[in-house]
């Protein structure tokens, strides 16, 4: 029988195997840490340090003002504009994505598709296509004396005199919806039919023995296979939608007036068109926040919705 | 320790070919003890070191020459024709200037703001800029951005410039933040004279009624009367100055406080209102691009452009060739005079250039001819030689365009070179540091954009307009 001191010993021996086990575990997680690091809790911090100062963008020299960034942000009507336009633009371009996207992959997962392969590599290609090219072809379709669409429908009697479509509104903030749904949907396309064609088809045998039509089959066994997938996708193109820039700025710019104008272009205004840089980084800082109180909402909002289940 | 400095050291190609690197007593002592060989451990060791050394090596560049220079020349006159006569000046400057290579960079009118913003924030800005209005140089130079143009101008002959043609570059301080690297005027009134003669006018209008009557006369057949822009850019906030101007008023006093709440101003907002419905549907997001390719089309019977109109007409529909003519822009009444937009495109060189005596070489070179000859030929009319001495040079006025249009060209150099700007209003006017500010915000546009678009009370709006600028003046 080991004495007190060899028992001792072993665990003295046990706990530096231990530590040992330890640290090589966060060596080796350390250039993970330390990329994450560099790339997300910097730029973190230092857009928040930012956002304390008032930075001249050419020169980075500034001086503290503390929270008055936010106060004037918070007190500006531009703000709470660009906020309702930002809420509208996510809101309804995720829409459309998601209601195209599930649809789509619905169409794409059946065998009796013609030319199924071919289509789905097709349906891809609003995703891969440069934001720059679609929106630059998209401008020359909605243009108002040399754009097909309106001269399709001058054509077909729909119109008697071409549709502004960029810079009237509500037509200014629907083809940016709709051009936005159209270049992204195919994340969900892809994401969705990936899904459908792991859900066991004797669960549509089973629901169609019970009764069940089309619609049925859908709302009872399609939709709630695809809960889980569509919390990740719906989580994600909010995010990205909310923080689009690219496909807004070249578009619209933010017309007509501000009916466009979004809390990114907003961002890009007070930083290389005011030069505000720390303005920028007080508008970026509260865009995150939003998008936290949305994602904090969203995920319990989801598992209490899988605890009830 | 296996002897890593030794295979680290980059290989000569004889080593490539097989032969060891490494001295041989360096490979002795480095040598396990007689009778273990080498491990396996130092030879896996070895060759991943040796491996990751070839690979440096590998692109390892080409060690550049001492006196090698770079510069980088930005501009956002980036047309094909400009593009190659650009490439011919770079070509006789690197040739007459070994060692020194120039790149050539497009930037855009309404992009240069926020790329300038974000290079010197980086600290990656150009040698040179060339084409910015010039009343962006009195910006930055107000900010400090801006070297000193003086002896630029003096090494290119100020005797050959037109009187006062650097009046709008001199500063607070008595200096020259640029020089000119030519004339534009903006904002000629472009007209298709057959379209008038259809429309039975009989002379071009000179008063905005006139102008409105006019082109309600020839909206006819899917030909619109103009292609104002009423977009959130910087071509609206340029075009509404004009017409503020062309009504008597001012966007600033002569000293520089905010005087754009005035009945002139509401004036030209409905001026401007009025002729809305006179413009394409897709007016209200027009820019310089949409303006212009308007009336060159053949979709307005009117236009509001520079030069350029006259090749790009010729290019691309050389039908209306014979038709089109300019004069000054059409002003409230015969009482107010004429006000053309000069944004007096510049030359000028960023402060933090590591390669300050090359770049100023490069900056005086850009306006000796032949190159500033075919530069300005490549959008004749359109750039308008500031030069005197060019003006007249034989070369220059041999081009057919030139030649075709002489009476237009030469209206708009003289419109041009009695014009103002933002940053200029008046001769009375003091130089407006804020006026690159002011247009980057496109407080002037969205004034435009509230009053004439969404039809805000324009008290309000001049009211909301005035206190924004004041707020930029202060900032």
């Amino acid at each position: 029988m080991a004495s007190i001191s060899e028992r001792n010993g072993a665990r003295q021996g046990e706990w530096t195997l231990a530590l040992r086990y330890s640290a090589l575990g966060m060596l080796l997680i350390a250039p993970a840490i330390l990329v994450f690091c560099a790339v997300i809790v910097y730029p973190l911090v230092s857009t928040i340090h930012l956002s304390l100062f008032s930075i001249f963008t050419p020169t980075l020299q500034g001086h503290w003002v503390g929270l008055e960034n936010y106060a004037d942000l918070l007190s500006s009507s531009t703000f709470w504009n660009a906020l309702r336009n930002n809420l509208i633009w996510t809101a309804g371009t995720l829409f459309v994505q998601v209601v195209a996207g599930v649809a789509l992959a619905l169409l794409l997962n059946n065998n009796n598709v013609v030319f199924r392969p071919l289509a789905q590599s097709l349906v891809l290609f609003p995703y891969f296509v440069s934001t720059v090219v679609a929106v630059l072809v998209w401008r020359w379709l909605f243009n108002d004396l040399y754009g097909i669409l309106n001269h399709f429908m001058l054509q077909l009697g729909l119109i008697d005199m071409p549709i502004n479509w960029l810079g009237q509104m509500p037509n200014a903030m629907i083809s940016v919806i709709l051009v936005g749904a159209w270049k992204y949907f195919p994340f969900v396309v892809i994401a969705v039919l990936a899904r459908l064609q792991t859900i066991p088809p004797q669960l549509y045998e089973a629901a169609t023995m019970d009764g069940a039509g089309p619609w049925g089959r859908f709302f009872d066994v399609t939709l709630p296979q695809l809960r889980g997938v569509l919390t990740v996708v719906i989580l994600l193109r909010t995010v990205w939608d909310f923080k689009e820039f690219d496909l807004i700025y070249l578009l619209t710019g933010g017309g007509p007036i501000n009916a466009t104008q979004t809390l990114p272009l907003l961002v890009y205004q007070q930083a290389f068109g005011l030069n505000r840089m720390g303005m920028a980084a007080a508008y970026a800082v509260v865009m995150m926040a939003v998008m936290l109180v949305f994602m904090s909402l969203y995920l319990y909002r989801f598992r209490r919705g899988e605890e009830a289940a | 320790m296996f002897a890593l400095h030794h295979i680290a050291r980059p290989q000569s190609p004889t080593t490539r070919r097989g032969k060891s690197p490494v001295p041989n007593e360096v490979v002795r002592k480095a040598s396990p003890p007689k009778g273990q060989g080498i491990s396996r451990r130092s030879l896996l060791r070895g060759a991943g070191v040796a491996a990751a050394a070839a690979g440096l090596n590998l692109s390892y560049p080409r060690r550049a020459r001492a006196d090698d220079v770079t510069l980088r020349w930005w501009s956002p006159q980036s047309s094909p024709g400009q593009l190659a006569a650009y490439k011919k000046q770079i070509a006789t400057f690197e040739a007459a200037h070994p060692g020194v290579k120039v790149v050539f960079e497009p930037t855009s009118d309404e992009g240069y703001s926020a790329q300038l913003a974000a290079a010197f924030a980086a600290k990656q800005q150009p040698d040179v800029i060339t084409h910015l209005p010039s009343f962006a140089v009195q910006t930055y130079y107000a900010q400090g951005l801006v070297e000193p143009f003086d002896d630029v101008i003096q090494a290119i002959g100020p005797d050959k410039y037109y009187p006062g043609a650097n009046n709008v570059y001199k500063t607070a301080d008595g200096r020259y933040c640029g020089t000119g690297i030519g004339n534009t005027a903006a904002d000629m009134l472009w007209v298709r004279k057959d379209l008038l003669e259809k429309a039975g006018i009989g002379e071009i209008p000179t008063t905005w009624d006139a102008l409105r009557a006019a082109c309600k006369k020839m909206q006819t057949g899917g030909i619109y009367g103009a292609p104002l822009p009423y977009g959130l850019n910087s071509m609206t906030s340029l075009i509404i100055v004009g017409f503020i101007h062309r009504a008597g008023g001012n966007v600033f006093a002569p000293n520089l406080e905010v005087a754009i709440d005035s009945d002139a101003t509401a004036k030209a907002l409905d001026f401007y209102k009025s002729m809305k419905d006179l413009c394409p549907p897709g007016a209200t997001n027009y820019s310089w691009g949409e303006s212009v390719t308007a009336f060159v089309s053949g979709a307005t019977a009117t236009g509001i452009y520079a030069g350029r109109v006259l090749q790009n007409v010729r290019n691309q529909n050389p039908s209306i060739a014979d038709f089109i003519t300019c004069t000054t822009y059409p002003t409230i009444s015969k009482d107010i005079p004429a006000w053309t937009f000069n944004d007096f495109p510049s030359i000028w060189i960023p402060k933090g250039s590591a390669r300050l005596a090359e770049a100023k070489l490069f900056a005086a070179f850009l306006l000796d001819p032949p190159g500033y000859i075919e530069q300005l030929l490549a959008a004749p009319g359109h750039v308008l030689p500031v030069l005197k001495t060019i003006a007249t040079n034989p070369d220059y006025l041999a081009n057919p365009i030139i030649q075709k249009y002489k009476s237009e060209v030469d209206l708009m150099a003289a419109a041009a070179a009695g014009g103002y700007n933002l940053g200029f209003e008046t001769a009375g006017h003091k130089p407006n540091p804020k006026a690159n500010d002011i247009i980057a915000s496109n407080v002037l546009a969205e004034m435009v954009g509230r009053a004439v678009l969404n039809g805000d009370n324009t008290k309000a709006v001049l009211g909301d307009t005035a206190k924004k600028l004041a707020d930029l003046m202060k900032g």
